[in-house]
């Protein structure tokens, strides 16, 4: 990669496991607890690794056919979900890989799956609809047709469902069927994250800017100013924080007294290309980030939104994804040549390894 | 990401009908060496069997600051996207785009999105004209004036329908709308491939170094017309016509195949850019000089050309024979003494003749505007300049290109850009070559002396 050099994991990430799925890895997460980690690839690979070692619990080969876009684990971790340009979704079990539900959509690319917080829903986007279905499989309702293709969906509670689409952000309820409300900005919404109480709609646009709304005033504010499309944005738990992407720093505005209007947002500088994936650990005021340059860096972020680096490493490639293990001791990363790192995260004790004992 | 790791495309444009789909069959059935992905429409016009192709709604994403250059197609940003994370399953794009898109918003996505311009670079806008609808079409709709105006290769598809005549008339029109593009006339749209795929029109380097000039020509000369004459005086008669002067160049030993008239023509423009020297009628028409017939007085004109030997002799003319009534006659004073009044003359009909390409014959809102010029620019007027057009007029101005020789600096700095999008790049040396510049704006209700007026006032 041009622009960085390798380098060994450093502050609080430490060597843990590699290893490698055959072409580029885009989805990874952790499933049954944390015990495993679930990497896809482009062409339809699914692979499961054991969390803390790194040995192969089982693969398959071309889950979906012409390739796999997109997994959400289950909230409790047994089970999860695929989807791909085959235009169907697969619900698996963690444990032995495999499919239990199939469920066809039609002629076209399935991009985006979400489970609800509670687990009962899963939240397909096809095409220009976005359709409900439970853990069976069985279809519990359907949106009407968007303007244009979805781009992200959210769950803002258990029974509301956000979807983003050019030029509107939509709320559905999901069981008694109606719209909830509609905010419109005539804008190319890229992805969507909310916050985690809800009131905050934030959106990265094709323009350069981050455009959000806080839903209990309606009220919407944009912030402009990126060099790059912000496509990965990442809320704290408590939403006080929002961590975006759009160039090769992290830009985080935050939300304390009246911002983010008229502050002035911190930023993160290590990275020396732009940021590909943004992650927020469990617990604390953790952010994960990659780049296409191949680095992770770990932050330590204040309410301000001003933060300092806990620990970097390389990863080989444009990380795709990152994934705080459930317990916040781990971090995994893939990358676009098919790449798997996993570094334990912990406080580095010693400055040398020849110092004590 | 270095340039040659980018993935090419190609857009393929043109009406329903046209021939994009057999076009497209063809390029995926031909052996080329290529694994080529094909995004289409969802409303194609038949199915395609071969290769990698998905299917993509044309979304066309405007921006909330309602600027033009930042419509793109967020189909293409989606599908464009994923691919980039499957480079091992093709090595080329083709994007086919249903006969009602506006391209400008298609190759807008390759220069806008930051990440579609890592990955992909846009080789070439391909449009296919159906030759015998596009008269009709050209009249009805925006979308393919603008189709043509955006080419950079026009196919003008099923020429098996039209007659010769009409196809040479087509040809002009559409070359009037777009000097730019390269026409290839084609039956069933079969086309040699490497007529339409890398191309790198893009890449001005690329395109300056096959083609110096990229301008197709357009002649300061309409007729052509070659005699057999022998040895002697001649008479050369006008009437009165629709300008007071009319340009000439007289070339000696013109021969009447293809290739010796495109000679010819190319020297006589040469000749042509020396400034001429005026004639009145009575005179001696010098040979390879470029002349000023000066036709004020009433009544036929007559003017003179002396021959030291018999030889086919060319006779590039600013307006047409037609509009002149020009004729070329012997006259013979000494050698055959066939009438009493010594002033014999027999009218000569010419071995063969040739319209060129005629300029603004048709009045589309669409065209083209070429600035042609000698000398260096200052940058700073003229990227005022450049900078006002394009935020004033740059709705209107499709596509730009050229090359500027801005004062200064050594190498020759090339242009492009679609709509407000534009480019700058220093290129080759100039070296002994002498300082010229040439530009060439593709769009719609163009005024053209206003822009050569601005122009020439950045000229040093």
């Amino acid at each position: 990669m041009p622009g960085v050099e390798g380098f060994s994991p450093q502050g609080m990430l430490h060597e843990g496991w590699t290893a490698e799925v055959e072409y580029y890895a885009i989805v990874c997460g952790w499933t049954l607890g944390g015990k495993a980690l679930l990497v896809g690839d482009v062409a339809g690979g699914l692979y499961s690794f054991e969390g803390k070692s790194g040995t192969p619990l089982w693969q398959k080969k071309e889950v979906h056919k012409g390739g796999l876009l997109a997994l959400s684990i289950h909230p409790d971790g047994d089970i999860f979900a695929t989807s791909g340009q085959d235009g169907r979704v697969l619900i698996w079990n963690s444990e032995e890989g495999e499919s239990t539900n199939v469920i066809e959509l039609g002629d076209g690319w399935v991009e985006h799956l979400r489970w609800s917080p509670d687990g009962r829903f899963l939240a397909v986007a096809f095409s220009r609809r976005v359709h409900v279905y439970g853990i069976d499989g069985h279809e519990h309702w359907k949106s009407g047709e968007h303007p244009s293709t979805v781009s992200s969906i959210a769950w803002s509670k258990s029974n509301e469902l956000a979807s983003a689409c050019y030029g509107r952000v939509t709320f559905f309820d999901v069981v008694s069927d109606k719209i909830n409300q509609m905010l419109e900005w005539r804008g190319s919404l890229v992805s969507m994250v909310l916050s985690p109480d809800g009131d905050i709609v934030a959106c990265g646009s094709q323009d350069n800017s981050v455009h959000f709304w806080r839903r209990s005033t309606e009220e919407d504010s944009e912030m402009t100013g990126y060099p790059g499309k912000p496509s990965h944005l990442a809320f704290y738990q408590t939403g006080t924080v929002l961590a975006t992407g759009g160039s090769d720093r992290v830009t985080v505005w935050s939300f304390q007294d009246d911002g983010p209007e008229g502050t002035v947002p911190g930023e993160l500088m290590l990275h020396t290309e732009p940021i590909s994936c943004l992650a927020f650990s469990h617990s604390g005021m953790l952010l994960a980030s990659g780049a296409r340059d191949g680095s992770v860096f770990s932050w330590f972020l204040q309410a301000d939104g001003q933060g300092d680096p806990v620990g970097g490493a390389f990863s080989g490639d444009l990380v795709s994804q990152i994934a705080w293990h459930p317990d916040d001791t781990a971090l995994a990363a893939i990358n676009a040549n098919g790449g798997i790192t996993v570094w334990e995260f912990k406080v580095r004790t010693k400055t040398s390894p020849q110092g004590f004992e | 990401m270095t340039p040659e790791q980018k993935v090419p495309v190609t857009i393929l444009t043109g009406f329903l009908g046209s021939g994009k789909t057999t076009l497209l069959n063809r390029i995926l059935s031909e052996e080329h060496g290529k694994r080529i992905a094909v995004i289409e429409n969802e409303y194609g016009e038949v199915g395609i069997d071969q290769g990698l192709v998905i299917n993509a709604d044309e979304e066309v994403f405007e921006m909330s600051n309602g600027c033009i250059c930042c419509t793109v197609r967020g189909d293409l940003i989606r599908v464009l996207g994923n691919l980039m994370k499957r480079r091992d399953k093709f090595d080329y794009v083709l994007v086919e785009t249903t006969g009602l898109a506006d391209p400008g918003p298609v190759a807008q996505t390759f220069f806008m999105d930051d990440e579609i311009r890592n990955e992909f670079s846009l080789d070439g806008i391909v449009t296919l004209v159906d030759a015998a609808h596009i008269d009709q079409q050209l009249g009805r709709s925006d979308e393919s004036s603008e189709q043509v105006a955006f080419a950079d290769v026009l196919v003008l598809n099923k020429t098996d329908l039209v007659s010769d005549e009409s196809l040479d008339i087509l040809e002009s029109r559409l070359r009037d709308m777009n000097r730019m593009a390269r026409v290839v006339r084609s039956k069933q749209a079969d086309v040699p491939i490497d007529t339409v795929l890398n191309l790198s029109a893009f890449d001005l380097d690329q395109v300056l170094k096959r083609r110096p000039t990229f301008l197709e020509p357009e002649y300061p000369f309409e007729w052509t017309g070659v005699f057999s004459l022998e040895k002697g005086r001649h008479e050369l008669s006008l009437e009165e016509g629709p300008d007071p002067t009319m340009s000439l160049v007289v070339l000696e030993d013109q021969g009447i195949d293809e290739a010796a008239l495109n000679a010819g023509a190319e020297s006589c423009v040469r000749l042509y850019s020396n400034s001429a020297e005026l004639l009145h009628p009575g005179s001696t028409v010098p040979i390879e000089k470029h002349v000023s017939l000066q036709l004020q007085s009433n009544g036929r004109k007559s003017f003179f050309l002396e021959l030291d030997n018999a030889q086919q002799i060319g006779l590039f003319t600013q307006h047409t024979a037609e509009e002149f009534d020009i004729q070329v006659a012997r006259v013979d004073s000494s050698i055959t003494k066939t009438k009493s009044d010594g002033k014999n003359e027999s009218v000569i009909q010419p071995d063969n003749e040739r319209i060129w390409v005629a300029e603004h014959e048709h009045d589309d809102e669409v065209g083209s505007i070429a600035i042609e010029r000698l000398g260096d620019v200052d940058p700073e007027k003229l990227n005022k300049w450049l900078s006002r057009l394009l935020s004033e007029k740059g709705v209107d101005i499709f596509r730009t290109k050229g090359f500027i020789s801005y004062a200064g600096e050594s190498r020759r700095m090339v242009f492009q850009g679609v709509h407000m999008l534009f480019t700058a790049q220093p290129d080759k040396e100039w070296g002994s070559e002498p300082r010229h510049n040439q530009l060439v704006f593709i769009g719609r209700n163009l005024d053209e002396k206003e822009m050569c007026r601005e122009f020439d006032k950045c000229l040093v």
